[in-house]
C-alpha cells in the first residue's frame, strides 16, 4: 500500500501505569496535556517491541509515552493516543530511521533489549549503559486477532505531527493484572519519578506475530 | 486504505471501548466526541448499560418496583441499592412532616439561604443537628457534594496543598480543583503512606478522609491518620456521608466511633444516606460556620433545601436519634451478611459496614452478572470505572435496618447462586 511503512513483530507487550500528572506535564512539551485516571493521576505507557521484519531489519525497542487526548475528526475512533517522549533501540540503523521519517526523541545509544518468554508470561528486560534499565512483564489470557487504530503525537523545532498506526495482530488484554514494571535507577530513566509510579499496570496488553502499519506522518501545527 | 480512515463498520465496539475513551478527544469542534461517544452508547446499552438508571415506581423501601431499561417491563425486586441505611425517608411521621410543611409554605425555598431562602425549618433543624453533633453550630447545603466542594474550595487556596486519600468522592477531587490547591494523594487508607507524602511539605495543609469509604465500605483508619495529621501541622476534614447517624455511641459518626470527636477539625456530612433525603451539613464551631456561610459559593449560590424537605428531615432526625435500636438492627443485618457471604464464598473486599461491594473485578462481566441477577429479583447497582478503579469492578449492596433475616438469604442465595455460574466465586 502506497506510503504505508510496516513493522512486523514477534511480541509487543505494554503496560500502562498510573504516575503524577506533574511528571507527565514534565515530559510533555507545551500544547500536550496527558489524559489523566484521575485527578492528578496521568498513564505512563511503556512499549516494548521484538521487531522482525522492518526497512531497517530486525530490532528491539522500546518506548516510554504519556497516554494523551486523541485527535477526533472524521476518522475511526482511536483507542489511545500516545506522546512517546523517550524511545531506545537496539540498533543505530532503527534509531536513524525513526528519527527520520518519525521525528522520535530517542535515547542515543544502543540499548540491550531480552525477551524472555515463558509459559503465560513474558518479560522484556532492557539495560542501557551497560545496567538495568528497566523489566516489564505482562501476562498473557485468552487470545484473539484484532486491528486496532491508536495515534501517536511528537512536536520538535520544525512542528507537530500525528502518526496514525494500525496495530494488527494476535493480542491478549485481561483485566486480572498480573503484570509489573520495575524500573532501575539508570539515566535512562531520569525522567521518571520512579517511587511515584505504580508498579502494577491497570491495563497489560500483550500483542504477537502482527504488524504496525503506519499511515504517513502528518504535520498538524507548523512551527 | 489508510489507518484512520472511516468506513461504515468503523463504529467503536462495545468491549472494546468504556467511558474514558469518550472523555478527553483533542480537535476543532467540543462536539466532535458525541457522535462517536452516541455510536458506542447505542450498542452498549442494550449489553448491560441499560441497567443504570432504571426508573423505580414506588418508594425506596425493601421491596421496589423498577421499571426494566431493556424491555420496559415492571418488575417486584428486592431492593439492595438505595441508601435509606435506617429505613426512615418512608417512615409515617417524615411524611406527615413533609405533608404538612408543604401545605404550610409550599414547594420550594424560592432564594439562597443568604437572601429569601432561609426559613424557620431551616434554623431549627440546623439548632437540633448541632445539638446531634455535640457542635456549636452547622450550616445546611443542597447536597452533600456540594457541601465537599463549597466547604474546600471555601477554606483552601492556591499555594496550599490538600491530602486526599485515592479512593476520595469525587465531590471531595472536585473541591481540591475548585480550590486550586496543589492536590496530593495518598494511598488508599495507608497511614504511612500519608506521612511520607506531608513530610517537608511547607504551609497551610489539609487531609481529607471519609468516615465509611462509599464504594469499598471501609472505614477510615482515623486514629492513626490524625496523629500523622496533627504531627505535621496539617489539618483534617473527615466527611462522614456514610457514616453518621450510624457510627458511634450516639449516632455522631466514625470519629464519635474512634473516641477522636473532639480532635478532628472539621466534620461534614449528608442527608441522603442514612436519613434517605438530600442535602449535606459541615458542622464545626460557630466561626467556622460564619466563614463558611460568607465564602462557600456552591451554597452563597444555590437556592437553599426546600423546606418541604427539610422538614421531613428534621422528623428524621429525631427518629434516628430517638430509635437507637435502628442502628442495633443494621449492625444485626450486616453481620449475618458478612458471614453469610463468607460461607458462600462471595468476596466483599474489606467491607467493615453498611456498604458492602461484591467484587467481580471484570469490567464488562459485571454488566453480564449485574444482569443475571436482577432477572432473579435483585434490585442491585454494577459499579464501573471511573467511579472505582478500572477492573475493580463491583455491585454495590447497601444494607438497611428495614431488610428481614429472610430477605438478605434470598440476597445472598441468588448474588452467591450467579456468581458461581459465573465463575466469580468457589463452587
Amino acid at each position: 500500500m502506497p506510503g504505508i511503512t510496516r513493522y512486523g513483530y514477534r511480541d509487543a507487550i505494554s503496560g500502562f501505569f498510573e504516575f503524577p500528572t506533574e511528571n507527565a506535564r514534565r515530559v510533555l512539551p507545551r500544547g500536550f496535556e496527558p489524559v489523566e485516571v484521575h485527578h492528578g493521576t496521568s498513564i505512563l505507557a511503556v512499549t516494548v517491541f521484538d521487531f522482525n521484519e522492518s526497512e531497517v531489519g530486525e530490532y528491539g525497542e522500546v518506548v516510554y509515552a504519556v497516554i494523551v487526548p486523541p485527535l477526533v475528526r472524521d476518522t475511526r475512533l482511536p483507542k489511545s493516543a500516545f506522546f512517546p517522549w523517550q524511545v531506545a533501540t537496539t540498533t543505530k540503523a532503527a534509531r536513524e530511521h525513526a528519527i527520520g521519517r518519525w521525528h522520535l526523541p530517542h535515547w542515543m545509544d544502543d540499548v540491550k533489549v531480552d525477551f524472555i518468554r515463558e509459559k503465560g508470561k513474558t518479560t522484556a528486560k532492557v539495560e542501557a549503559d551497560g545496567a538495568p534499565a528497566l523489566e516489564l512483564v505482562v501476562t498473557d489470557h485468552s487470545w484473539q486477532p484484532v486491528s486496532h487504530l491508536y495515534q501517536s503525537f511528537q512536536k520538535d523545532d520544525s512542528g507537530t505531527y500525528l502518526a496514525n498506526i494500525l496495530f494488527e495482530g494476535d493480542k491478549s488484554e485481561h483485566e486480572e493484572e498480573a503484570g509489573k514494571i520495575v524500573l532501575h535507577e539508570n539515566a535512562f530513566n531520569k525522567d521518571i519519578q520512579i517511587s511515584e509510579v505504580f508498579d502494577t499496570p491497570f491495563r497489560e496488553l500483550w500483542m504477537r506475530n502482527g504488524c504496525q502499519l503506519f499511515d504517513p506522518l502528518a504535520q498538524i501545527e507548523g512551527k | 486504505m489508510e489507518a484512520a480512515q472511516k468506513t461504515s463498520d468503523d463504529k467503536p465496539v462495545f468491549s472494546e471501548y468504556d467511558y474514558s475513551n469518550f472523555y478527553y478527544g483533542a480537535g476543532d469542534d467540543p462536539l466532535n466526541l458525541l457522535r462517536p461517544y452516541a455510536d458506542w452508547y447505542r450498542e452498549s446499552r442494550p449489553a448491560g448499560y441499560y441497567l443504570y438508571m432504571e426508573a423505580l415506581e414506588t418508594a425506596p423501601t425493601t421491596r421496589v418496583r423498577v421499571k426494566d431499561g431493556k424491555t420496559g417491563e415492571v418488575r417486584d425486586l428486592l431492593n439492595l441499592a438505595s441508601y435509606n441505611y435506617l429505613g426512615i425517608s418512608y417512615r409515617p411521621e417524615v411524611k406527615k412532616a413533609a405533608h404538612d410543611a408543604i401545605d404550610h409554605y409550599g414547594l420550594g425555598a424560592s432564594g439562597s439561604p443568604i437572601l429569601s431562602g432561609t426559613f424557620d425549618v431551616h434554623e431549627q433543624f440546623q439548632k437540633e443537628l448541632a445539638a446531634f453533633k455535640d457542635k456549636e453550630a452547622v450550616v445546611l447545603f443542597p447536597t452533600g457534594y456540594s457541601a465537599n466542594v463549597g466547604f474546600i474550595s471555601a477554606l483552601m487556596r492556591s499555594g496550599d496543598t490538600i491530602f486526599l486519600d485515592q479512593y476520595s468522592h469525587a465531590s471531595i477531587v472536585d473541591g481540591a480543583i475548585l480550590a486550586k490547591s496543589k492536590t496530593v494523594f495518598f494511598r488508599h487508607n495507608n497511614p504511612l503512606d500519608l506521612e511520607r507524602k506531608l513530610t517537608g511539605v511547607k504551609g497551610k495543609k489539609l487531609v481529607v478522609v471519609e468516615g465509611v469509604y462509599s464504594m469499598d465500605g471501609d472505614i477510615c483508619v482515623l486514629p492513626e491518620i490524625l496523629e500523622i495529621a496533627k504531627r505535621h501541622g496539617a489539618r483534617i476534614l473527615i466527611d462522614e456521608a456514610h457514616s453518621t447517624f450510624l457510627f458511634g455511641p450516639n449516632g455522631r459518626g466514625v470519629a464519635e466511633h474512634f473516641g477522636v470527636d473532639k480532635e478532628v477539625d472539621f466534620h461534614l456530612g449528608t442527608f441522603s444516606k442514612s436519613l434517605g433525603g438530600q442535602g449535606g451539613f459541615v458542622a464545626g464551631s460557630k466561626e467556622l460556620c460564619d466563614y463558611v456561610i460568607a465564602f462557600a459559593r456552591s451554597r452563597f449560590f444555590s437556592c437553599n433545601l426546600s423546606p418541604v424537605l427539610t422538614a421531613g428531615l428534621l422528623a428524621g432526625l429525631r427518629i434516628a436519634q430517638n430509635e437507637p435500636q435502628l442502628r442495633a438492627k443494621l449492625w444485626s443485618n450486616c453481620a449475618f451478611l458478612r458471614r453469610r457471604f463468607a460461607e458462600e464464598g462471595v468476596d466483599i473486599g474489606k467491607s467493615n459496614s453498611q456498604v458492602m461491594p461484591v467484587m467481580v473485578n471484570n469490567d464488562s462481566r459485571v454488566l453480564q452478572v449485574a444482569e443475571k441477577i436482577q432477572q432473579r429479583g435483585l434490585f442491585l447497582n454494577p459499579v464501573t470505572y471511573p467511579a472505582v478503579p478500572k477492573h475493580k469492578s463491583r455491585l454495590r449492596i447497601s444494607v438497611s435496618a428495614a431488610h428481614t433475616e429472610q430477605e438478605l438469604e434470598m440476597a445472598v442465595q441468588t448474588i452467591a447462586g450467579v456468581l458461581r455460574e459465573e465463575g466469580v466465586c468457589r463452587a
